[in-house]
């Protein structure tokens, strides 16, 4: 796995100009730490690509692999 | 060599060629093959070693890598298994963890303090008083361990190797041969695998005295070695089971590190020892090991045994023991009904006698307790596990064979994920739901009789087969009709113990009877207490027992008590082994060899190496004097740094200034071409992470770099956010590709003109501007820069350029005294312009409003990382800021260093983050946190030095150089 | 040989008594329920009972007891951290465990060795002269140390470190120790026991039962109890616990891995860390040298091993100690550690009444395990977090007030 950089779990970001201190601060700290099937963000270094991979974080089988923003293209 | 018997077919010892070595300074004859357990055996040596806790006299046991009772050291090694680890000429052994000789053993007093140390009593004394504590853990501590290591011992990293194949098999047993040679049938590509020296598993050793098996094993051996679809490997074990059939196979010479698409354990079953009163005195051994002893290294266990079982297989010990001459008193078998009739009979053939339904209730020590004289022979009772002490019958004899029953092998199952369950016909736990890829024959699996585990072996293989695509019939292999081959309970209690079930740990069945009565009754928690399988056997002789004997306390059937886990290593696994390779890998700017050849200092800077200071051979300049003079030669002529180690990277695309307006705090849409700007990089709590400088080349490109330890991650964020901004941008990392230096001081200009074909006044590129031109006849990228000069010119060429062209200028400038400066002079003379250092006058948790980096941050930009938490930090009251300040004229004092705390009123204020001497200003100058009230300009605070000394402090503008017109602050 | 060793050798029967009862049914309610039989939340109901009286407590384990974090850790105790109110924090832990084999009746190997943190760069010994003059102040003994007195406490340590990463200094801290893991579980189990306390192992909280904000009990495998008071004390299972009650908390869970030798005679007698080499190792009473590493590199809520961990931390071993090249590792294991992003824990109230978390313990909770008991048992008697865990709110983040102790991470044990 070593060829991977793990860069933690892809979060949704909310709009900045109408989400409340709290929503944001929520956004920047908090993370939804609980086991199951998650989005996250991996980095395969020899191709510099960076891709959303979709683990299981209780399994580490990962059932999906997509570009960021190009998952319904598949 | 009183114990060797005449030659025997397949042994492993080579009878020409005898070798001599010394063990406890008595001289011993073996043969080359012998281990060190089999020659000191023959020669009728029985005292190998001292137990762990109570320094009991010790033989052999298992025969198996699992004597840990038998280590030797050799002088230079420890920890060695004397019952696995070949002998060789001239080594001279002796015993680990004795006191003055493994026979005089001045230690074993302990022994009889036994019955004051019962399980866990190291918890409930030595702590009253406090104070004595440190005196008891002293004497434990010198109690404690095995073997004394060696401090002189060699730096051995073994390298790596990496092996693929289909399928990997554990175990070359009847089972692990059979499933081999079926598996390369199939087409597949195999590697199988044993820790013994010679394949073969029991098919080399339990013969019950006639020697057929080893014509199944020819033959199998046979079509195993001449199948180029498969490697067999002797002497290497599987270390463990990890994630995607990841298998590291240890050997003598270091690690393979195999990935298989299916994995089969085959590898078998540890036998288990009966426990009756003193089963751990010298000539009392597992039955496996008396046969392996015969069979494989033609040595005599005994000249007199009895054999004490309650399985078949200590007929079949009896019967290997006959066969080779020795006497064989009696088989004691603890069953009521005995063994199935053809075994049975062919013993008694023999002339054994064999008692049904007794047990061993203890063995005699003789005189000098080091050795067997008799055994007590009783009737037992299996449904209440007692034995009769009226039904006593002595039988002298000067050895015991026990078998009682088996454990699986099954660490590798269990780490690979596999549910066990406990089979009652077996009495063992097999496998229940293997995980995928992963399949299990032969003994380990519950198969025990010899044609159904080479079905077995077949059966797995197809199945490993079929899961990698094949589709062959599948084999269903049927035990035949057998006695179990384990006995559900072969315990003997005994009022005075000293029937031991962990013969690592010393472990005796009351402790764990009082274990439980102190609520230590789940297995998890008994194993912690009693801390059996704790050794470095890790259970192999005593799980099971423990967990059998936990059942019948708790009145639970086995299953209920579960086990424990089996972690890696499936044997103690060397740590230069493991180690076997290098973690440090440096990167070396192009120009690398000049500082080198120039005295330069090299230090690390993250993966790179860079000059900290120059000290020209031949000068006997210290490191501070040499830092001051390469910055005072930068103040008052000119100096260059090898800045290659930057990060550099070009942006460029449509969307080229938006994204960066977006990922840096500042503005970029409206930067002219030729120019360059400030870029901060914020986290998205606001945290200051990075800053470099972008250029604008062109309309849709920019030039940016970053600090030298953040080139790597700064990349991959620009990327990472191209993708989730979804914008029209390309990145191109050039900071390998690309030598960067710094010309710098008032004589800069003059040096640098003399090579380059573009106009560099003050006029042509002034501070800020960017240009492209040649520099000694090279492609250049020239920025004019003020880090740490007023005037300095920026010099970024391809890498295999860099060498030329700093050695351009260092010509060009020797009639001005160009010097060379490093990181040290670097960072002073950058204070003295006042500029901070990110991650060195800032910490994790810094924001720009702290920093006194407001200017860099365009609050009112639509959008960039980190301006929202801004927002909310924005309104909050300031807790500290970034100063830059300057001791009184003529301190003299204790010099503060960074992080020496700024204190008021006995409260930390802050810390100075920066400081040091500088010659040109003759003042001591730096930055510090210290509190917002405190921030103005003037204001004095105090510095607390590493001896408590208070040292004020003056807040002071920078650039420092006012300092030198006015006098003192 | 000490006397009180005595009585087993002189009675027939073994004179012990259990140290805790066999507790199997729970009652239909308590006054406070405590999830998870770690060495937090044993502490937690020991001074529960002892500091308040409360002790018609239950203590939930789903294993048992110390089979979570508590049992598999390397035992480092230590206080230098880099914030006042860390260190603080920590030497009030200490001080409680210098003590604590007689307040529990137990002899828990506390062990004070004395701990060095290796700096191997300049920025390296920047961050120990900071931590201990932040130590100095508070009271917490720390100094800088050169190379010539870390080889005076360990000659057998290649200060060059097999030409690697040359040693350059170290922050030195005396009160340093390690102690016996499961033992202090045991301690706290058998003394909250004493005085009432049920604890339960093999029963799982499955649910928590929360009306109008407030706890009104915990489902269980067990059963349903009626409780208003619910510590949670899970460790690396807290996301799952806030999850039952909607608490949005930062924490992840990575896992922690160590192994441990073969046993030999001791030799290094204090406790080694350096962050460089992420590597820290000590050696027990029993002889092992007990070594880990950093954090496994991504998410997972796993115990497993892997090769990866042991050939890394190997191979800086051998750079530290060349002579262990023949050494053998007998086991490994892992433990899944709750992560926070400021190294810091999560102690006090929630936005949930009654609802109590102490969590955030990552690679560093064994140490604080008394302490945190006693400031979460005043937490839930009163209602009220004391002054001493104030700075480790849960609110914090939303705050953005992190602690500092982000500055001194690496292995942070
Ligand atoms: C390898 C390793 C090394 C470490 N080294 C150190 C060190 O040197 N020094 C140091 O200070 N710290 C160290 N730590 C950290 C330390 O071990 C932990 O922070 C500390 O033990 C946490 O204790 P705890 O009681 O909170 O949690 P735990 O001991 O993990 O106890 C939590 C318990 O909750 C139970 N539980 C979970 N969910 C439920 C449920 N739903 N119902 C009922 N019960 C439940 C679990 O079974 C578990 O027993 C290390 C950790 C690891 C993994």
């Amino acid at each position: 796995m070593s060829e991977f950089t793990y860069g933690g779990e892809y979060r949704d970001m909310p709009d900045p100009d109408t989400c409340t201190d709290k929503e944001w601060a929520a956004y920047v700290h908090y993370r939804n730490g609980a086991p199951g099937l998650k989005k996250e963000w991996w980095y395969h270094g020899p191709s510099g690509t960076w891709f959303i991979a979709e683990r299981d974080t209780m399994t580490d089988k990962i059932s999906r692999t997509y570009i960021a923003g190009q998952e319904e293209a598949k | 060599m009183t114990g060797r018997i005449a030659k025997k077919r397949g042994e492993w010892i080579n009878r020409d060629k005898p070798l001599t070595f010394e063990y406890e300074g008595q001289v011993v004859n073996g043969y080359e093959g012998d281990t060190i357990s089999s020659a000191l055996w023959a020669a009728g040596i029985r005292v190998l070693g001292r137990s762990f806790k109570y320094h009991r006299a010790r033989g052999l046991l298992s025969f198996a890598n699992h004597d840990v009772n038998a280590l030797m050291t050799d002088g230079e090694d420890t920890n060695i298994r004397a019952d696995v680890w070949p002998v060789s000429q001239g080594m001279a052994l002796s015993a680990v963890n004795t006191d003055g000789g493994v026979v005089k053993d001045r230690n074993k007093y302990i022994d009889k303090l036994s019955p004051f140390l019962p399980v866990g009593f190291y918890y409930k004394t030595f702590y009253k008083p406090k104070s004595l504590f440190p005196f008891w853990e002293d004497k434990i501590r010198k109690a404690a361990g095995l073997g004394k290591v060696n401090f002189n011992y060699p730096r051995i990293l073994k390298p790596k190797r990496y092996a693929h194949c289909d399928v990997l098999i554990v175990g070359a047993g009847a089972s692990g041969l059979s499933a081999a040679v079926a598996a390369a049938k199939q087409g597949l590509n195999v590697i199988l695998v044993d820790e013994n020296k010679q394949a073969g598993g029991s098919l080399t050793y339990d013969f019950a005295g006639d020697q057929t098996t080893a014509d199944t094993l020819n033959n199998l051996l046979d079509e195993v070695t001449s199948n180029a679809n498969i490697r067999l490997i002797t002497g290497a074990y599987a270390g463990g089971y990890y994630t995607d059939h990841l298998v590291p196979i240890v050997g003598v010479d270091g690690i393979t590190k195999v990935r298989a698409k299916t994995v089969i354990v085959a590898s078998g079953v540890f036998e288990q020892p009966p426990v009756f009163r003193y089963n751990d005195l010298p000539g009392v051994m597992l039955g496996s090991a008396t046969q392996r002893l015969i069979n494989r290294y033609a040595v005599k266990p005994f000249q007199k045994g009895v054999v004490v079982t309650a399985n078949d297989h200590g007929y079949r010990t009896a019967l290997d023991m006959a066969a080779v001459g020795i006497e064989v008193v009696a088989v004691i078998d603890m069953r009521r009904d005995g063994a199935k009739r053809d075994l049975a009979e062919k013993v008694t053939e023999k002339g054994i006698a064999v008692h049904k339904g007794s047990c061993i209730y203890e063995v005699v020590p003789a005189s000098n307790k080091m050795a067997v004289k008799e055994v007590v022979v009783c009737h037992y009772n299996e449904d209440t596990a007692e034995a009769d002490p009226r039904s006593a019958v002595r039988l002298s004899c000067d050895g015991v064979a026990m078998s009682a029953g088996w454990a699986p092998a099954a660490a590798l199952l269990y780490q690979a994920g596999t549910k066990m369950r406990f089979d009652y016909d077996v009495q063992q736990f097999v496998p229940d739901q293997l995980p995928e890829g992963v399949f299990a024959a032969g003994k380990v699996n519950g198969v025990f009789d010899l044609k159904a585990r080479l079905l077995d072996g077949q059966r797995a293989a197809v199945e490993a087969s079929n899961y990698l695509g094949n589709a062959s019939e599948l084999i269903t292999v049927t035990n035949p009709e057998m006695a179990s081959p384990s006995h559900p309970y072969p315990i003997v209690n005994h009022p005075k113990g000293k029937n031991f079930v962990d013969f690592d740990e010393d472990i005796q069945v009351k402790d764990f009877i009082n274990a439980a009565k102190e609520g230590f009754d789940n297995i998890e928690l008994m194993k912690r207490f009693t801390t059996v399988g704790m050794g470095p056997s890790q259970g192999k002789h005593s799980n099971m027992n423990a967990i059998r004997i936990l059942a019948r306390i708790r009145q639970l059937p086995v299953e209920k008590i579960g086990t424990t886990t089996a972690r890696p290593f499936f044997h103690p696994t060397p740590i230069g082994h493991l180690g076997g390779r290098s973690f440090h890998p440096h990167r070396y700017t192009a120009m690398h060899q000049w500082h080198v050849d120039n005295g330069g200092v090299m230090m690390e800077a993250g993966v790179w190496m860079r000059p900290a200071y120059y000290v020209p051979a031949g000068s006997h300049l210290s490191a501070s004097d040499a830092v001051q003079e390469e910055a005072m030669a930068v103040r008052q002529s000119v100096g260059m740094i090898d800045g290659s180690t930057l990060g550099k990277i070009e942006v460029f695309g449509q969307d080229a200034a938006a994204f960066l307006e977006r990922f840096y705090t500042g503005k970029f849409a409206g930067q002219k071409v030729g120019g360059s700007r400030i870029a901060m990089l914020l986290d998205e709590a606001g945290v200051m992470v990075d800053d470099g400088v972008a250029v604008r080349m062109a309309e849709d490109k920019f030039y940016v770099s970053t600090n030298s330890s953040n080139a790597a991650t700064v990349y991959r964020e620009m990327q990472r956010n191209i993708q989730l901004w979804g914008m029209q941008v390309t990145l191109v990392n050039l900071t390998g590709a690309m030598a960067a230096m710094t010309v710098a001081g008032p004589a800069s200009r003059s040096v640098v003109e003399t090579l380059i074909d573009i106009d560099v006044s003050a006029q042509g590129l002034p501070d800020g501007a960017y240009k492209e031109g040649q520099v000694a006849g090279i492609d250049a990228r020239v920025m004019r820069v003020s880090f740490v000069s007023d005037l300095a010119f920026e010099i970024h060429v391809p890498y295999k350029a860099g060498m030329h062209v700093w050695q351009a200028l260092m010509a060009a400038g020797k009639q001005v005294g160009i010097r060379a400066f490093g990181t040290d002079a670097q960072r002073l003379l950058r204070l003295e312009m006042g500029h901070h250092l990110v991650s060195h006058d800032t910490d994790g948790l810094t924001n720009p409003f702290e920093a006194h980096s407001e200017s860099l941050v365009a609050m009112d930009k639509d959008f960039f990382i980190g301006q929202r938490s801004l927002k909310i930090i924005e309104k909050k009251p300031l807790n500290k800021k970034l100063v830059t300040f300057v001791l009184d004229n003529g301190f003299t004092g204790e010099l503060p260093k960074e992080c020496n705390l700024v204190i008021e009123n006995g409260d930390i204020k802050g810390r100075v983050t920066s400081i040091s001497h500088s010659n040109y200003l003759n003042r001591i100058i730096g930055f510090a946190f210290v509190s917002p009230e405190q921030s103005k300009s003037g204001s004095r605070f105090q510095v607390r030095t590493d001896s408590g000394a208070m040292v004020p402090a003056t807040v002071t503008q920078a650039p420092f150089f006012h300092l030198l017109e006015s006098k003192g602050a | 040989m000490p006397l009180g060793l005595l009585k087993y050798a002189l009675s027939k029967e073994h004179p012990a008594p259990r140290f805790f009862r066999d507790c199997t049914e729970p009652k239909k309610s308590y006054d406070a329920v405590i999830i998870g039989g770690g060495g937090h939340g044993l502490a937690a109901a020991y001074y529960l009972a002892k500091d308040f009286g409360i002790t018609n407590v239950a203590v939930l384990e789903k294993g048992y007891i110390g089979g979570g974090n508590t049992g598999r850790n390397t035992t480092i105790v230590r206080s230098n951290y880099l914030t006042p109110e860390g260190v603080n924090f920590y030497d009030a832990s200490v001080k409680m465990y210098e003590d604590l084999s007689q307040e529990l009746d137990l002899n828990l190997f506390y062990s004070t060795r004395g701990h060095f943190t290796l700096a191997h760069t300049d920025s390296a010994m920047r961050t120990m002269r900071w931590r201990a003059e932040v130590n100095k102040h508070v009271g917490v003994e720390s100094r800088v140390v050169g190379p010539d007195e870390i080889s005076q406490a360990c000659p057998q340590l290649d200060i060059s470190c097999s030409g690697q990463a040359p040693i350059q200094g170290a922050l030195y801290h005396a009160p340093g120790s390690v102690a016996r893991h499961d033992a202090v579980a045991w301690g706290y189990a058998k003394e909250a026991d004493r005085m009432g306390v049920e604890i339960f192992q093999s029963t799982e909280v499955t649910g928590i039962d929360v009306k109008s904000g407030k706890v009104v009990g915990v489902n269980t495998s067990k059963g349903y109890i009626e409780t208003n008071r619910v510590l949670s004390a899970v460790a690396g299972f807290t996301p799952r616990i806030t999850e039952m009650v909607d608490i949005e908390t930062p924490i992840v869970i990575h896992p922690l891995q160590a192994c441990v030798s073969e046993p030999m005679k001791p030799w290094l007698d204090t406790i080694l860390v350096s962050g460089s080499l992420h590597v820290y190792v000590s050696q027990s009473s029993r002889g092992e040298l007990v070594m880990g590493s950093s954090l496994d590199p991504y998410e997972m809520h796993s115990t497993r091993s892997s090769l990866d961990f042991v050939e890394g931390l190997t191979s800086h071993i051998v750079d530290m100690f060349p002579f262990l090249s023949n050494v053998k590792v007998v086991r490994q294991w892992a433990g899944m550690a709750d992560l926070t992003p400021d190294f810091a824990p999560i102690m006090g109230k929630t936005p949930v009444e009654g609802f109590y978390l102490d969590a955030g313990w990552g690679t560093w909770g064994f140490k604080a395990t008394p302490i945190s008991g006693k400031t979460m048992a005043e937490t839930m008697a009163r209602d009220i977090a004391p002054d001493l865990i104030e700075p480790f709110r849960l609110t914090r983040f939303e705050d953005y007030e992190l602690t500092g102790e982000k500055g001194a991470a690496s292995v942070g044990h």
